[in-house]
């Protein structure tokens, strides 16, 4: 029922992305972040889409995975859109009834912040979750945050309770799917009925998940413990980050292509 | 000689423990006891008799709150040496998803080495010797998530190794692995101590692990009951009294011997095939008592069936991966009224997936299930109208089902399908009242919240929320999974006495002893095939079928046949009938026929 929900799933396949350096990738996430914000004109959006292509290209995710990661989002993707094109009322009128008015500008305005989200998602995806394991990317944060620890921010501490988080994803959908399945069989039924009542059967799920959430994390709690861990202090890593060529290469072609779009956008405004 | 010395330990859980409210009891009260470096030890015990925390405590993950733990010299209340000893030990614990903590095995096997602060390349090396040593090596870019249990169990040994310790823990460790994985998991366990000389101590509810030890530790209630090697443990204590019980060929023997009216010393419990030589011995002697003191048979429980078909499954296909892999290809089963019916199959053959088609979770890809709940009636699966009944008429209980009570008493939690049955007030109360008396719970329990119950009271009221719809037909996956063995004899007694109120009762499990000794028919299931729907006496009592069939004899059968293959060689007119499954009435079984065997040679 849940296992879709690809958010925090590894993709295992060998390509440019996969194997570039997590810091590289988390950098360019984060421009990407900024420049899905910012561009606004069609041209330049059209054009980030191409570049969006390229990266699936680059980090050799299959269509259908792309479109499972995209699919949980479309629904709040259109919500966001009607509510964009009726609660914009500035610009030219292009339709009119009762309360109704929908304005070119709240068109454009709608289609943009819907196409921003699955951009969003989709980066997410294919510069992230998709591409890079966990681990990897808490060791990226920790890397690129290790500054912070000279003013005693806990960043080892940080980077490693969220990538328990995303490593146990995988694990609460399944737990999840075995609680629905056990009130299903006893006659819940998630999908009908009222909007409060189903959010009551929801409810139903959360509780128990949260009580097993906490056994796990009692019991992972000592099985670390058991294995040694004391904080970030002393510790090794088995694959350490590297920076090599390649990785400054692609960062600087995202980049580079990133800085291209933001000019294209702001000449054509 | 090194050792693993623990002295007058106490030890109670503080305030940070689960249950705040309950009097603090101690864990742990006056424990003495020594291990020596390099043995085999078990610590034996009921749920709650301490012995996880007897774990925690030599990993130093606790401190005693009076005595001394001195491991190999060492004193662990040294604060000096707190690393320095807990890099000791590994732990190996019993639930596989909450100890992996990297998302890829290897990354996961890394993780003690790296907290040790082990540099590269050494660490490079030690990962990939630990993943070779227990054999996952080839896994080892795959996602831990997606192993299965025996191979996640694996990936927590190859990562307490990776640490080198000179001791390895293994906390019920094999609890949830089938027969095979389990024999596997040990296998490497018990290589790995002999090779690297590892102080080996597995907690365990498994007798049969406990043979393969040379020494037990036996914990009740806190404090140690008893101590020596395992044939002293089973020859001398009995362990009813701690909730456990002996390794069935041993029970077996011991009733042998009280026919015969001779005793048993420590010494022919050393080993199965001194055993042997010791029964065939006290069989073959020409004074056998003649006169044995037989009690009554059992009532036999079996074939209350009416012959009645409630359920019938016609070619059932199922897939999953949309549509891509084949989770059951071609089940074809019926099921009679008033049955237990045992599914048997190896973790991962598609028991759970047939169960869940049964209760209609699951939609078949072709084929259907039929279910009939009074003549004239027939229920499909396939038919979305049917479906609200067969949910009512199929109750089905999911493995460790205590995981999933979420109301704030019992009885709310019980009476959670009645409402969504939409029944009056009053109905709803008579139905889970009746239900939870089914199970066994006192009517003061219902007020209670679920969480503050014990592990059997907690499965025992989530299995009286699905009694309560009165199903016609419960099916049960792995219901004793957890339970040491006085819970799991508990348990089996209470579906035996569901079926005495007239349920069908369908039991999924992996445990072959069980299955035999309390189910009518045994349906196995292996790699989504429905090999063979038989009895337990013609299916397990054949070794070339089982064998064929690819499952395995009940552990009473095994020892059994042997025993009756050299009793054989002595006494060749000896006909011993069709096996028993409980070892206290095969051994009266054998007993009665190698008299009988023998008066007719007299003759």
């Amino acid at each position: 029922m849940l296992s879709d929900i690809s958010l925090g799933r590894y993709y295992k396949v060998d390509s440019l992305l996969h194997r570039t350096d997590p810091r590289v990738k988390a950098l360019l996430y984060l421009v990407y972040l900024v420049v899905i914000f910012m561009i606004k004109s069609p041209e330049a959006i059209g054009a980030l889409a191409a570049v969006i292509g390229v990266q699936v290209f680059m980090a050799k995710v299959s269509l259908s995975v792309i479109w499972k990661t995209v699919r949980p989002v479309l629904p709040l993707s259109i919500f966001i859109l009607i509510l964009n094109l009726l609660t914009i009322s500035q610009g030219e009128i292009l339709f009119q009834w009762k309360i109704i008015t929908i304005t070119d500008y709240g068109v454009a305005r709608a289609v943009l912040m819907a196409i921003r989200l699955i951009f969003l998602i989709l980066s997410t995806s294919l510069l992230l979750t998709l591409t890079t394991t966990p681990l990897k990317i808490a060791e990226a944060l920790e890397s690129l945050f290790s500054p912070l620890k000279l003013i005693k921010v806990p960043v080892h501490e940080m980077a490693m309770m969220m990538s328990i988080a995303l490593r146990f994803i995988p694990t609460l959908i399944e737990e999840t799917d075995k609680i629905m399945k056990a009130q299903v069989s006893r006659g819940a039924d998630y999908d009908t009925g009222s909007f409060l009542n189903r959010v009551k059967g929801y409810i139903t799920v959360l509780i128990p998940l949260f009580v097993s959430s906490f056994r796990r994390a009692e019991e992972l709690a000592v099985a670390m413990d058991a294995r040694c861990y004391r904080g970030g202090g002393g510790r090794t890593k088995l694959n350490p980050l590297k920076l090599t060529a390649t990785d400054v290469l692609t960062g600087l072609f995202l980049t580079v292509c990133a800085a291209g779009l933001v000019v294209m956008d702001l000449s054509l405004r | 000689m090194e050792k693993i010395s623990v002295q007058d330990v106490t030890f109670t859980y503080g305030s940070e423990g689960a249950d705040v409210s309950a009097p603090a009891e101690p864990a742990l009260e006056n424990i003495s006891l020594e291990i020596d470096k390099g043995s085999y030890t078990a610590i034996l015990g009921a749920n709650g008799s301490g012995k996880s925390t007897l774990a925690k405590l030599i990993d130093i993950i606790e401190v005693p709150d009076s005595g001394r733990i001195v491991i190999f010299g060492q004193d662990t209340s040294d604060d000096a040496l707190f690393w320095q000893i807990r890099e000791k030990s590994a732990c190996v614990f019993q639930n596989p998803d909450n100890q992996i903590v990297g998302t890829i095995v290897e990354e996961d096997v890394a993780f003690g080495p790296e907290n040790l602060g082990i540099k590269l390349p050494e660490l490079r090396e030690r990962v990939d010797q630990a993943m070779k040593d227990v054999g996952i090596y080839e896994l080892r870019l795959r996602e831990a998530s997606g192993l299965s249990g025996g191979q996640k169990q694996k990936l927590a040994i190859a990562g307490a190794l990776a640490m080198r310790p000179d001791i390895l823990i293994l906390d019920e460790a094999t609890a949830m692995l089938d027969p095979r994985s389990r024999d596997e998991f040990l296998a490497v366990a018990e290589d790995m101590r002999l090779k690297k000389g590892l102080t080996l101590i597995t907690i365990t509810h498994d007798m049969s692990e406990v043979m393969r030890c040379e020494k037990v530790i036996v914990l009740s209630k806190g404090r140690k009951a008893a101590e020596g090697t395992p044939s002293q443990i089973f020859a001398d204590i009995s362990l009813e009294q701690y909730g456990l019980r002996r390794p069935v060929s041993i029970r077996f023997a011991y009733e042998i011997a009280r026919l015969a009216g001779t005793s048993l010393t420590a010494e022919d419990l050393t080993g199965e095939a001194r055993l042997r030589e010791k029964l065939v011995k006290i069989l073959s002697d020409p004074d056998l008592n003649r006169n044995p003191d037989i009690p009554e048979a059992k009532e036999n429980f079996r074939s209350k069936s009416s012959g009645r078909k409630i359920m019938s499954v016609k070619d059932l296909f199922s897939t999953y991966d949309g549509g891509k892999t084949f989770a059951l290809k071609n089940i074809n089963l019926d099921v009679y009224e008033g049955e237990i019916l045992g599914i048997v199959g190896e973790s991962g053959c598609g028991k759970t997936t047939l169960i869940s088609h049964m209760n209609s979770i699951l939609k078949p890809s072709s084929g259907d299930i039929e279910i009939y709940p009074v003549d004239g009636i027939t229920l499909r699966c396939s038919q979305k109208k049917d479906v609200p009944r067969i949910r009512q008429t199929v109750g089905l209980v999911f493995q460790y089902p205590e995981y999933q009570l979420f109301e704030e008493t019992v009885y709310k939690d019980i009476c959670y399908g009645l409402r969504k049955m939409k029944l009056s007030a009053e109905e709803q109360k008579e139905r889970a009242v009746r239900a939870a008396r089914a199970v066994g719970l006192d009517k003061d329990i219902l007020r209670r919240n679920p969480f503050e119950l014990s592990g059997g009271q907690k499965r025992r009221a989530a299995m009286a929320g699905v009694l309560a719809m009165s199903p016609k037909i419960l099916v049960l996956d792995e219901p004793a999974s957890g339970l040491d063995p006085a819970g799991r004899e508990e348990m089996f007694a209470l579906i035996k006495s569901l079926r005495e109120l007239g349920t069908t009762v369908i039991i999924v499990s992996h445990n072959m002893d069980e299955a035999a000794a309390y189910c009518d028919r045994i349906c196995c299931i292996r790699d989504g095939e429905n090999k063979v729907t038989e009895t337990p006496d013609s299916l397990f009592g054949d070794r070339e079928k089982t064998a064929r069939i690819g499952i395995d004899q009940p552990k009473i059968t095994k020892f059994t046949n042997l025993l009756k293959a050299d009793l054989k060689k002595l006494m060749p007119q000896t006909d011993f009938g069709k096996p028993l499954f409980d070892p206290e009435e095969e051994a009266r079984s054998v007993y009665r026929a190698v008299l009988k065997a023998r008066l007719e040679d007299v003759k």
